[in-house]
């Protein structure tokens, strides 16, 4: 049987490169009726800020072609009650977690870094840098290489534990700010975050969701995604994880010929709940059938024609 | 909960745009059915367009089977109508907490069932349950408004002889069948013979906020089953949530997941 354990950060090894992605998998006890949620690579949580959250009101999500717009505002129980109700429940079902986080400035992400330094139960944190910069003029500290450099910086300092910094896609440039990150000490890259879109009611004459815009998701995103996680691998030398419309093993598989050391599957988990147990069994059986020893060997072997 | 593909068994055309699936379900799943539940239902060769799955009330179910009546408004539900008698379903349920159906304390006081348009498949769920436990209704109402005559649907199954009890009364906006106005009226007036009445409501949001509003001025309890749009249905994308009143301090605002927490939840929690 393939070996398909792989190092996403220096000492962090995952039994399978398959995690979910941050916001689709609540805080992973949703999931324990559909599948022993162990079993996967890691969880990633909802993401969590100092405070909690309450997101934003009207229509949150809407249904495009082979994807979905969604504008939940970030809504969240805040970090305390994560540590105090959520995160115990995660240990006792022997989940491997990463907790993604996000705040309004600097001090925001440093603060959550030290708070959850040396947590027993946390594998790794995971920032969620497509926020915006209050400080900055609201700009998002993901879209400005010197702001995304100076913000994993000060979190690096403050935290012990693997640090994943997640991208936003919404950038000219995605390389540069892949490469910033990494200088800046960043031990893994996850990419990428939803692309902004928007969605209009004829009828109505009015946008379908409250918030006008809204991060899209889904199928329809895979190909920007691949592209993006294939550009970085060419210029970063830390692991990637890559996201975005992963819906099977065959699209999993694509990820890691690109050049992703592992994966997380987003949205489709909303439409069968135990599609990311689903793809690291698709995975297995692929690579078995293809006569791999090790997920590693396949891993950025894409060959160029 | 249980997640599964299965086989439609029945498929019968109830208008020109509403229809109703009979699918195959194991025991288990019909024993954890209750009124109000509801399932995520999609095409199994979708092909991601329409991508997610979409939610519609258990509206009856036997020992193997359960039947959902949809009305066909867009892309999910218009596909969901072209699957045939045979063809495969991918079911996610049963989901919700569905309605309070112990029943009320005081035998005599009444249920007063509100339905609107579609609203009726969910508020069906309750009947239905109580003619397939040979439970007789009396003192209790059903009040049932739609757009018109043809979209008043399933009168011949609510007033045959399983309804033994059952007092109906239709209203339409165009007074084609019953009469013409809203369904808030007929409840408005039904409080005032029966204040001391048990009130489930289930239909368009304005609808609800008005059948609220009934319940306000009339001192009187009541559940609302909310129809939010929905991507996952079990808890985890926060898409569905509706702002409620925060009991434990009711100067803030909180929000409640439609999908696990709701979709009944007591008239007066709701902030539309
Ligand atoms: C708990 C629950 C139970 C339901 N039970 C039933 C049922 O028994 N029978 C039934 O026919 N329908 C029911 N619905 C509604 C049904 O889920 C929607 O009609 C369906 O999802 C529409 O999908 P679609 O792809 O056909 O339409 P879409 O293409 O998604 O939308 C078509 C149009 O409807 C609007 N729309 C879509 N969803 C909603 C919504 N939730 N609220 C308001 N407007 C919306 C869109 O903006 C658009 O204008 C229920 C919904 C919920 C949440
Ligand atoms: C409903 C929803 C909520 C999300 N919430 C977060 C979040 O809190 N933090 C975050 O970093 N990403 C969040 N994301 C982005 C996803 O983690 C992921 O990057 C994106 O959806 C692309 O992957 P997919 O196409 O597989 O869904 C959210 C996505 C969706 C659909
Ligand atoms: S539909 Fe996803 S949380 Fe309710």
């Amino acid at each position: 049987m393939v070996d398909l354990k792989v190092e996403i950060a220096p000492g962090l090894v995952l039994k399978n490169p398959v995690m979910t992605a941050s916001g689709t998998f609540g805080y992973g006890r949703e999931y324990a009726p559909y599948f022993d949620i162990s079993r996967l690579g890691a969880i990633i949580t909802k993401g969590l800020s100092r405070q909690p959250k309450i997101g934003n009101s009207g229509v949150r999500i809407t249904e495009t072609a082979c994807g979905m717009l969604n504008a939940i505002g970030l809504e969240n129980i805040g970090v305390e009650r994560f540590l105090s109700d959520e995160l115990p429940i995660l240990q006792k079902m022997n989940a491997t977690v990463i907790v993604n986080v996000f705040g309004n400035n600097q001090d925001d992400y440093a603060n959550l870094a030290a708070k959850l330094d040396g947590v027993a139960g946390i594998a790794a944190l995971e920032i969620n840098i497509s926020c915006p910069n209050v400080k900055a003029g609201g700009i998002q500290f993901g879209i400005d290489p010197q702001a995304a450099a100076k913000l994993v910086a000060a979190v690096r300092k403050k935290t012990s534990l693997p640090l994943i910094t997640k991208l936003s896609p919404n950038v000219s440039d995605i390389v540069v700010i892949a490469k910033a990150v990494e200088e800046a000490g960043s031990d893994c890259i996850s990419l990428i975050n939803t692309l902004i879109g928007m969605a209009i009611d004829l009828e109505r004459k009015c946008p379908i969701l409250g918030n006008v815009t809204g991060g899209l998701s889904g199928p329809a995103i895979k190909p920007v995604a691949l592209r993006m996680v294939y550009q970085v691998a060419q210029a970063v030398s830390i692991p990637i994880i890559g996201i975005g419309g992963i819906a099977n093993a065959r699209d999993a598989l694509e990820f890691l010929l690109a050049g992703a050391t592992a994966i997380e599957v987003g949205t489709a988990n909303f439409i069968n709940p135990q599609t990311s147990i689903e793809i690291v069994e698709g995975i297995e059986q692929y690579l078995d059938a293809q006569g791999y020893s090790k997920v590693t060997d396949f891993i950025a072997s894409l060959e160029l024609n | 909960m249980y997640l599964f593909n299965s086989e439609i068994v029945n498929k019968e055309k109830l208008t020109q745009n509403i229809f109703r699936l009979r699918i195959k379900a194991a025991n288990d799943f019909c024993r954890v059915a209750t009124p109000g539940k509801f399932v995520m239902l999609g095409s199994d060769d979708s092909l991601f367009d329409p991508l997610l799955r979409r939610p519609f009330g258990i509206c009856r179910w036997g020992t193997d089977w359960f039947e959902v009546i949809i009305k066909i408004v867009g892309k999910g539900s218009s596909q969901l109508s072209k699957l045939e008698k045979g063809a495969s379903v991918a079911v996610h349920g049963p989901l919700g907490n569905g309605y309070p159906i112990n029943k009320p304390e005081n035998e005599q006081n009444t249920l007063i069932l509100v339905a609107g348009g579609m609203g009726i498949a969910s508020i069906a769920s309750y009947l239905f349950a109580a003619f397939d436990r040979k439970q007789p209704l009396i003192g209790t109402f059903l009040l049932y408004g739609a757009a018109n005559y043809s979209e008043l649907i399933l009168l011949n199954e609510l007033t045959d002889a399983d309804a033994f009890g059952l007092q109906l009364q239709t209203i339409t906006d165009d007074g084609s069948c019953g009469r013409q106005g809203l369904v808030t009226q007929l409840l408005s007036h039904e409080l005032q013979n029966n204040p001391q009445s048990q009130v489930f409501a289930c239909g368009p949001e304005p609808m609800l906020k008005s059948v609220q509003k009934v319940l306000q001025k009339n001192e009187c309890d009541g559940f609302l089953s909310l129809e939010n749009r929905m991507a996952c249905g079990f808890g985890v994308c926060l898409g569905c949530v509706q702002s409620m009143i925060n009991e434990d301090d009711e100067t803030s605002v909180k929000t409640a997941k439609v999908c696990t927490q709701g979709p009944v939840f007591p008239a007066q929690q709701v902030i539309f």
